[in-house]
This record gives structure tokens, C-alpha cells and sequence, in this order.
């Protein structure tokens, strides 16, 4: 497992896109102990090697051929009406290339 | 004057043409604006009293037909506010609505409004908001919590203002503000009702659950809310629905009820014991055979940081939608979109989900998936097969919603803890069993002690509601604890 330090955390933040303020890492970092040595004493439950990993409650079966039909469509003024900068019918960013 | 009243008995006096539907609908929008709990995000006023307006014609075979009810803020609800009770949707507004919304709407009953939640549905404490706290009717002191992240459906409901309120259940959110509020909270079987159209948290432990204050008001809204919704939702079940509301009438001779010793062990208050072993008669009482069986205590004190990491790891990914460039808000200045999306999100969230994301993050480090995410993967399989063990011998079992009557309002309570009490870990994080497993579980009023509720939780095989339905029932006539709300001065 890699060992947590403030660096890896910080960087966790970034890859999800956010940052967060010295004193809010610090709490993390100290969650991060408590959870590492939570997750460490799960290791010594017996009889893990013979599961596999539960990804869902159980199988949801279907079985079913969707109709030929037209879908739900949103209309483009439905799309934009929730973004803060619209120019021309698009959502507009900052320039991609200078 | 129609406030507090079961879905039962609102239906009662509409089709006889005692009150008609605009004027339960204005009441409780009169309600809804004395609130002194910080429970309500948008009141639905003229959406709601122009629906109400058209609805002339009762449909006698349709309990919902002008039925006010409330709605957790993290469905989609087309052209109404939904913030999730986050600053990065403060603005956002729906063009969708989720699929319950649209069945609520088909069969009539008139929504009028989104309530408050721990951020994005993310907490358990109802203090982590973009509003902040919400606070529990029964409490006029503001000292004891309601509990989330369902919180102010849960307030709103036991102040009596609706008699249905939707909510979400990922760890037990409905299940558990249910027992310091003195509700029915229901979460079905995973699949029983579709979650399109909810804010997804963590997709393999996410359910849509409700508030009522009747088991029978329970049984008749799930027959309306759950069945399949393949084109939205694939893990909706395609399995036929059952009658819940007639399949309800307290037949429960030859039940095998289990209770768990270990669970049991964290009861902290002598009345929630008390009125367990009384409960336990009463159940015997009905004809059920009602036993103690054991759980390896291991294994249920992992449910915590299980759950912390399945739930974390599922959000990361759940939530990288919110980017403040298709909604959200924009800062100002960027001069990328990628510092749209860290200035927008910076802002946006609340620093307890931060956090949490962030768990969620590491343990998905390639270097840690196997020690940290598959290993919390397989307890939760190994915790589901025992579980499911228990349930081949027995139609369901019970157990108190908390080792405590009321809980008080500590600072940082969402924070991860690091309890070395593990009775007490246990007792307050065995519902999320529900969640891990898939289960129908159900939190019945059992007592009050002082002016405060308190529930016991059932919980049954997959897809077996109708269980867990006649169990609370039986309880529920017993008890004669049903339709609590604060305002018939049950507080």
C-alpha cells in the first residue's frame, strides 16, 4: 500500500479537481490514520480469501429488446439553461489553444 | 387543521368532499413557512397550489390523489430548484424529473417541497448542509439531533405537515433520523424502486427510501413506487410488484424473527431494552417464534470503515460531473477549463465531502486497490453471506436503530471516528447491513420516553417487503404508537 503523506493527499485533491485549506488536510491526515489501521485489522479477518470482491447486492436479471423506437431528447435550450457562460448556443470556456 | 393526518386518512375526507386537495395543499404551505427546524430548501407554492387546483374528480381507488408530500433535494424534479443541499447545485435546475417523481405526479399527489440533507446526501448527522443545521421538531432546544442525511423530510414529516416524504437510504439516511424522529422510514429491496432521477452517491448502496406514519400509508406508496424502469434504470428489478397495502393485515403465526445478540450488546438507555424484550413478547404473542442468534462481532465492527471506503471510492467517480461548466458555479478569471473545474469545485463543496472524496481517491490508487478497496469489497461479501446465512433459517430479523434514545449535536460528528467501543460501533452502524446486502428494511415508532420516539429496525429477505410490513404492523396496532407527529402533542 503507498503510505500516506500530506504530498499524496494533496494530490489526491488535485487529480479530483479540488483543493481544500492546511487545517482541512490536517484533519484528513488524521483520518487517514484512523482509517489505515481500521482497513489493517480487516486483513485479519478470517475466511477473506475465499470470497471474491462484492461490487452489488446481487445479479438484477433482464432479459429484453428495446423497441425500435425514438428516445427522450433534450432541446438544446434545456441543455444550456443550467451553464453561466453561453455564447452562440454553446457553452463557452477559456481558449483551449492560444 | 387537516396537519397530521396518515395518508389513510387525508384520502378519507377527499373523496367524501370534506377538503379538497388545493385546501390541504394551502395549509400545509402555511405550514411549511412557520418551519423552525432549517428543514426546507424551496417550497413548491404556486407549482403546487396551481397542481391542486385541477384535481376536482377524486379517484377513490387512489390514496394519493391530492396528497401533499415532501421531497429529499437531491431528486430531479423538472423546472424546481434541486441543490442536493450543496453550494456547487445551488443554482441548478433540473429539466428531468427522476422516475419517482413522475409516479408520484401520475398518480396525483401534489409536491410541495425539497427539503435539506447532509451534502449530497454524504453525512449522517444533518448538520454538514449549504444551509447548516437542521434541527429535530421534538427538540425545542436544539440540543439533540435528527439524524441524515434525510433530515429535513424527516422534520417536516414529523411535524405532520405532509404525510409522505421522500428520502434516500446509502448507509441508513432514512432508517436511522426515522428513529430520533419517530417515523415509519422504509428502504425496500435494492432494485425494488427505480433511482433514476436520484443524485447517485454510491450506486451499490443507494436506495430510494420514504417517511410515512403508518405501516399501511408504507405499503401503499411502495405498490406505487416500485417496478421497473429498464429504459432509465438497469438495475431496477423487473419482478412483478405485489399488493403491499392488502398483503398487510398482521399476519405473522409461524414467523421465525431473529434478534443479534451482538448487535443488542450496544444498548445503551435501560428503556430501549426494556421495551425490546417487550416487543419481543408482543411478537410471540402473534404467533411468531422469536430467537437469539449470533453474528461474529468482527465482522459487524467493519461495517464502518467498510462503508467509508466502498461509499467513498463509488462517490469520487459519481460526483466528477460536478464541473461548474454544464452547471454550477463559475468563479471568475480562469484562464483553462481546468480551473474552471478547481475553482468551481473548490467552492462549491462543503469540506467534509472533500474529504471524503478524497478517501475515496486514495483508496482506488492502483497501488492501494487491493489492500484497501477489494479488501473492504470482500468483508462486505463475507458480512452479506452470514447475513443471508441468518435469513435462510429466519423470515427477518430486528433490533434498536441506536443504542440511544436521543443523540446529541456534537461538533465534527461526521468526521471518521476512532471508536474503540466497538458495542457501540456496532449498534450505530448495523443498518447499514440493509445497504450492503440489498434488503427491505423497515423503522417502526416503538416508544417514546420523555417526548422523544424511538424506533426498532426489521429487516428481510430480498424482496420480501411483506415480511417486514406485517412484523412493523403487528407492532405498530400493539403499541398504538401509529401517526406520530409533534403536533398531537405526542412531544
Amino acid at each position: 500500500m503507498l503510505k500516506y503523506d500530506l504530498e499524496i493527499i494533496k494530490k489526491c485533491a488535485n487529480n479530483l479537481m479540488f483543493d481544500m485549506s492546511e487545517k482541512e488536510y490536517q484533519v484528513l491526515l488524521k483520518e487517514f490514520e484512523i482509517i489505515t489501521k481500521q482497513m489493517e485489522l480487516l486483513g485479519e479477518i478470517e475466511g477473506l480469501n475465499d470470497v471474491t470482491p462484492m461490487t452489488f447486492p446481487f445479479d438484477v436479471y433482464t432479459s429484453y429488446l428495446r423497441e425500435d423506437a425514438e428516445g427522450e431528447c433534450l432541446e438544446k435550450e434545456e441543455v444550456l439553461m443550467n451553464a453561466k457562460d453561453v455564447l452562440d448556443g454553446q457553452i463557452k470556456l477559456p481558449k483551449v489553444v492560444g | 387543521m387537516y396537519l397530521g393526518k396518515t395518508i389513510e386518512e387525508l384520502h378519507e375526507l377527499l373523496v367524501n368532499k370534506m377538503v379538497t386537495p388545493f385546501e390541504l395543499t394551502k395549509e400545509a404551505i402555511d405550514a411549511l413557512k412557520k418551519d423552525t427546524t432549517n428543514a426546507i430548501e424551496t417550497i413548491c407554492e404556486k407549482e403546487a397550489l396551481d397542481f391542486a387546483k385541477t384535481l376536482v374528480d377524486p379517484e377513490f381507488d387512489n390514496l394519493l390523489w391530492g396528497i401533499p408530500y415532501i421531497c429529499k433535494d437531491n431528486f430531479s424534479t423538472k423546472g424546481i430548484l434541486t441543490t442536493g443541499s450543496s453550494n456547487i447545485l445551488k443554482d441548478y435546475v433540473p429539466v428531468f424529473d427522476a422516475t419517482v417523481i413522475k409516479k408520484l405526479k401520475e398518480k396525483k399527489a401534489v409536491l410541495i417541497c425539497k427539503s435539506t440533507l447532509d451534502e449530497l446526501a454524504m453525512g449522517g448527522s444533518g448538520m454538514t448542509g449549504h444551509k447548516g443545521i437542521t434541527y429535530n421538531p421534538y427538540d425545542s432546544s436544539h440540543t439533540y439531533r435528527i439524524g441524515g442525511s434525510s433530515c429535513g423530510s424527516a422534520s417536516l414529516c414529523a411535524q405532520g405537515i405532509a404525510p409522505l416524504a421522500l428520502g434516500s437510504d446509502t448507509g441508513d439516511s432514512v432508517r436511522k433520523p426515522a428513529t430520533f424522529s419517530g417515523l415509519v422510514g422504509l428502504k425496500p429491496t435494492w432494485g425494488r424502486i427505480s433511482r433514476f432521477g436520484l443524485f447517485p452517491f454510491a450506486p451499490s448502496l443507494d436506495h430510494v427510501g420514504y417517511f410515512t406514519r403508518s405501516v399501511k400509508d408504507s405499503a401503499f406508496v411502495l405498490e406505487v413506487l416500485a417496478g421497473s424502469d429498464i429504459e432509465h434504470d438497469a438495475t431496477s428489478s423487473p419482478r412483478e410488484v405485489e399488493k403491499y397495502y392488502s398483503l398487510v393485515n398482521g399476519s405473522i403465526k409461524g414467523k421465525k424473527i431473529a434478534y443479534i445478540k451482538e448487535i443488542n450488546k450496544g444498548i445503551r438507555d435501560q428503556v430501549i431494552k426494556d421495551r425490546f424484550d417487550y416487543c419481543l413478547d408482543l411478537l410471540r404473542k402473534n404467533g411468531a417464534i422469536v430467537e437469539e442468534v449470533s453474528l461474529d462481532r468482527n465482522l459487524l465492527a467493519s461495517l464502518y470503515p467498510v462503508y467509508m471506503i466502498i461509499s467513498c471510492a463509488e462517490a469520487t467517480s459519481n460526483n466528477a460531473n460536478l464541473d461548474g461548466i454544464k452547471f454550477g458555479p463559475r468563479i471568475g478569471g480562469e484562464t483553462s477549463y481546468q480551473e474552471v473545474m478547481m475553482k468551481a469545485r473548490t467552492a462549491g463543496f462543503g469540506e467534509l465531502i472533500k474529504r471524503r472524496f478524497v478517501i475515496g481517491s486514495y483508496s482506488l490508487l492502483r497501488e492501494n486497490q487491493s489492500v484497501l478497496f477489494e479488501r473492504a469489497q470482500k468483508v462486505r461479501h463475507l458480512l452479506v453471506n452470514k447475513v443471508n446465512d441468518i435469513l435462510k433459517e429466519y423470515d427477518a430479523f430486528i433490533a434498536p436503530c441506536s443504542g440511544r434514545i436521543k443523540s446529541e449535536f456534537v461538533e465534527n460528528s461526521d468526521n471518521v471516528t476512532d471508536e474503540i467501543d466497538i458495542d457501540k460501533m456496532i449498534i450505530e452502524n448495523h443498518l447499514g447491513i440493509a445497504n450492503f446486502a440489498g434488503l427491505p428494511s423497515i423503522s417502526i415508532p416503538v416508544g417514546i420516553d420523555n417526548g422523544f420516539p424511538f424506533d426498532f429496525n426489521i429487516t428481510g429477505r430480498a424482496f420480501e417487503e411483506v415480511n417486514v410490513f406485517n412484523i412493523a404492523y403487528v407492532l405498530e396496532n400493539e403499541l398504538n404508537l401509529k401517526n406520530l407527529s409533534v403536533i398531537k402533542g405526542e412531544r
